[in-house]
């Protein structure tokens, strides 16, 4: 096992490497470049060139993703092209607010949406199920940016706290500004955006929890299961879940990666300070050490949360060996 | 019961993850001062205080206003960002040496006056400048501002590899001498006619900022210390600033607030929503598009100066090859009448009625606003039979399709702009429409902003020249000296050996160059107005420059805000120290 993982993150390294190639690539073909931000009639040519210079953008493409990888391998994130900060204060400041929601998102989607599945086939073709993959139907379809901004206009703007008069929920933001911490505040922020991203994963996760569900109620095991006379909620919960549960596991296993990634409309409509927006601003402004940065987290969470899975499965299902 | 006690459990384990969490995302709850407390509370003084004691007539003091921006500010080192919002936030916390008003005239801040040749502050040759600062100026740290500390910025404006953004017009400056701490005598190399752009707030740095060449790891990058009206307590990255009142201020009893909050929000629309439901009081930057919505907000008005600057349509004089020898004419635009018939062949009023909401102007020339505005110059009129008999006398005679022929060729243009730009491409169709209207097949081909305004380099059509009609919006600030060169000088046409040319319509007359040489060398800005107007109304004449119209700065404010206006030459929070609360 010990020798799996360690292969496998060896594996990793040349891929990390030409992710960070293909990106750094990629980004310098977008149009543009760093100094388009600056171009207005009161930043002249020479200004320009000597911008150009000083941020290190005039030597040949292979020699800046040199002195990028160089710097990486020593630790150094590098500085951000436009705000001169580091990349990784930049990150780690909006890292914490991005897995604040994401997680709470996650785990109260899982919440509702495992016991929900299950419960849908178990009794398929119910009223229950129907209504949860109605539900699940919704949550796919409806546009986040289109939830979220219903949600505003209905609890920040025409429903009015009656002790206050002001807005019954915020319209976004974490805390209130100024404020000193309370939990009751916090939570009164997190209601919003959380429910606009539970709703959206319910989707995915009341399919996946019925559909794998489904499919092991119809196997033998189970039929033996009920043969030997055990009772109905132990053969669902002891026998068919655990094993329901791998196609959900293979899709918690690529979303948690999104997890760091944050949430980028939701975010952005609920003025969260996250990562979504910090790599949104970054593309914007073609802040190209900042962009490699977030991407660079990115390629090393998802080959990571590859593997996770990979072992997670073993777990689950004691069939699958590692060598 | 088994499940249950199975998603109790589960649930604990989420409450108790959030709970964590939550307090995770603080990591210093504690910093947060307390004694900011409920400042919007304390209206009760004016309303219930005894008609007997006799309350002084005038704004109230205090309260706390909260302002929504919908662009983050990256740095509030003036030196090192241009985004507009960081501007926002510097006009609360700097000042400098003069200040422009509403009007597009400048009026004295931390300087006695504004130096003219006719009080001594310029000299004759207009190359040293003096300026004598108030009695007992000092920053919101309580250390005194003198002429060292403009020296000091001056200096650390010209460090090299720092990334300062502009080094324009202070690296014409020769030295900066301080016969005394109150005077500042900035003597300039050669004459640089915008000279009272510079130091006027965010370019004055306190000597306490630190040693220039470390300029990127600067506190005052994220806490800068200015002499204005508000000094920063907080920031938030993505979330908001929170300015308190600078005790030291100044002039006193200024400003009237105790707070206010710059509140970082990622889209207008958010900023609008917010608005509306009350929870802030004043939004920066509107559109023409948001003002139906907002004339219909209960308690919310709008403010909308005109600003100077605006759309424009580039027609290329030149030949349209990439790149093209700016020598070499251009088949079709090269003619004048050709032009001239564009000009007028346009209803600008239309685009404004339609696309607008009826929140802009006619463009008229490149000095539409301020002091330097060319009154004498009004917007081409809408005169489609005008139009049409100019391109009659131009030769080109309208074919069987109704486009126009000449000598067997079609008159056919390529119209190109930033793409994905709503406002832009709606103005397009309509331009095209009223262009076939006179004969004329205008082809839209848009490509993305960085395309279009990018660089030689980059291949942008405007600097190669593979272009015949581009258009997009630019304007020439407070003092247009640096724009009219860009645009109209011959020496500003780009090409090879001039990638970095701004002169994109391939504008070639002596008589302009003359012109343009002459303003650089005068010191009296009343003069220099008039030749900038006389060659504003060369390139009007011309018409190789078609302004379409001329765009409003709009913010909007909730009516419990008093004395809030726009400055269409500064920004939403210029006049922050005057404002007031019902």
């Amino acid at each position: 096992m010990g020798k799996y993982i360690l292969r496998r993150l060896l594996q990793a390294i040349p891929l990390v490497i030409l992710i960070s190639m293909t990106v750094f690539l990629l980004m310098n073909l977008i149009p543009g470049g760093p100094l388009a931000a600056y171009e207005s009639p009161g930043i002249t040519p020479e200004d320009l060139e000597r911008l150009k210079h000083e941020l290190g953008l005039d030597v040949p493409l292979h020699i800046q993703y040199w002195n990028w990888l160089s710097a990486i391998i020593r630790g150094n994130w590098g500085t951000s092209i436009v705000s001169g900060r580091p990349v990784l204060t930049e990150i780690t400041e909006r890292i914490f607010n991005t897995l604040y929601l994401s997680i709470v998102a996650f785990i109260g989607s899982l919440l509702i949406s495992i016991p929900l599945g299950v419960t849908s086939a178990t009794r398929q073709y119910s009223k229950i199920d129907n209504l949860a993959t109605t539900i699940a139907f919704f949550g796919q379809s409806i546009p986040i940016f289109w939830m979220g901004l219903i949600l505003i206009i209905i609890f920040n703007v025409m429903i009015k706290n009656p002790n206050t008069g002001g807005p019954l929920l915020p319209g976004g933001g974490m805390s209130t500004i100024g404020s000193d911490f309370s939990f009751e505040d916090r939570l009164k922020h997190l209601i919003l955006p959380a429910s606009v991203l539970i709703f959206f994963n319910l989707g995915t996760h009341v399919r996946y929890t019925r559909s794998g569900m489904l499919d092991v109620l119809h196997q033998d095991y189970i039929r033996t299961a009920h043969a030997k006379g055990l009772n109905k909620r132990t053969v669902i919960l002891k026998h068919a879940l655990r094993n329901s549960l791998l196609p959900l596991i293979t899709i918690i296993g690529l979303e948690l990666p999104g997890l760091f990634n944050g949430a980028l409309i939701t975010e952005t409509i609920f003025s969260w300070p996250g990562m979504g927006r910090l790599f949104f601003n970054s593309i914007d402004r073609a802040d190209y050490s900042v962009m490699m940065g977030v991407l660079l987290m990115n390629a090393i969470l998802i080959v990571l949360s590859g593997l996770l899975t990979d072992i997670v499965y073993g777990f689950l299902n004691p069939r699958i060996r590692f060598d | 019961m088994k499940p249950q006690s199975h998603i109790q459990k589960m649930l604990g384990v989420f409450f108790a993850v959030s709970l964590i969490l939550a307090a995770c995302a603080t990591p210093a709850p504690t910093s947060a001062p307390a004694t900011s407390a409920p400042a919007a509370t304390v209206a009760p003084a004016a309303t219930s205080a005894p008609a007997a004691t006799a309350v002084p007539a005038g704004p109230k003091k205090g309260g706390k206003v909260t302002l929504a921006v919908w662009q983050s500010p990256v740095t509030l080192n003036g030196l090192l960002g241009t985004q507009t919002v960081m501007n926002v936030v510097l006009n609360l916390v700097t000042e400098g040496m003069t200040e422009v008003q509403p009007d597009g005239t400048r009026v004295a801040a931390l300087a006695k006056e504004v130096p003219t040749v006719q009080n001594g502050g310029v000299s004759a040759d207009g190359k040293t400048i003096t300026y004598k600062l108030k009695e007992k100026l000092v920053f919101s740290d309580g250390k005194p501002v003198e002429c060292e500390d403009f020296k000091y910025s001056w200096q650390a404006i010209m460090t090299p590899n720092v990334g300062i953004v502009s080094t324009t017009g202070y690296s014409s400056i020769d030295t900066i001498d301080c016969p005394d701490p109150a005077t500042v005598v900035v003597k300039y190399k050669a004459f640089f006619a915008p000279y009272l752009t510079l130091f006027n707030g965010s370019d004055l740095i306190p000597r306490s900022a630190g040693d220039p060449k470390g300029m990127k790891d600067w506190a005052h990058n994220r806490k800068p210390v200015g002499a204005g009206p508000f000094t920063i307590e907080e920031w938030k990255t993505d979330e908001f600033i929170r300015l308190k009142r600078n005790d030291k201020y100044r002039e006193a009893g200024k400003p009237l607030l105790d707070e206010v909050v710059v509140r970082i929000v990622p889209s207008s629309e958010v900023a609008m929503q917010l608005l509306a439901s009350g929870e802030v009081d004043i939004m920066w930057n509107n559109t023409e598009a948001d003002t139906p919505q907002l004339e219909k907000m209960a308690g919310v008005k709008i403010s909308a100066p005109l600003q100077i600057g605006g759309e424009r349509l580039f027609l290329n004089m030149a030949e349209n090859k990439d790149p093209s020898d700016p020598k070499k004419p251009h088949a079709i635009l090269s003619d004048v009448k050709v032009r001239q018939a564009i000009a007028f062949g346009i209803n600008k009023q239309r685009i404004i009625e339609k696309l607008l909401n009826n929140k802009a102007k006619p463009g008229s020339s490149e000095l539409n606003a301020g002091y330097f505005e060319c009154k004498s110059i009004q917007a081409y009129p809408y005169d489609a039979a005008k139009a049409k008999s100019l391109l009659d006398e131009a030769g080109w005679k309208p074919g069987a399709d109704g486009i126009r022929v000449k000598d067997g060729n079609k008159l056919r243009l390529k119209y190109s702009t930033t793409s994905g730009n709503k406002l832009r491409e709606d103005s397009q169709v309509l331009v095209v429409e009223d262009m076939k209207a006179i004969g004329i097949d205008m082809f839209i081909e848009n490509a993305p902003s960085s395309v279009v305004i990018g660089t030689w380099d980059g291949g942008s059509p405007r600097r190669h020249g593979n272009f015949d009609i581009i258009m997009y919006t630019t304007n020439a600030g407070i003092d247009p000296h640096s724009q009219m060169v860009n645009l109209w000088s011959s020496a500003n046409i780009p090409s090879v050996d001039n990638k970095g040319g701004l002169n994109y319509t391939r504008f070639n007359d002596p008589k302009a160059d003359a012109l343009l040489k002459q303003a650089s060398g005068e010191p009296d800005p009343a003069k220099r107005r008039d030749m900038y107007c006389q060659l504003a109304q060369m390139t009007y004449d011309q018409a190789n420059m078609i302004y379409l119209y001329q765009r409003s700065a709009i913010d909007s404010y909730r009516d419990k805000v008093l004395g809030f206006t726009s400055n269409a030459w500064s920004n939403t929070a210029y006049n922050a120290k005057e404002w007031s609360l019902k």
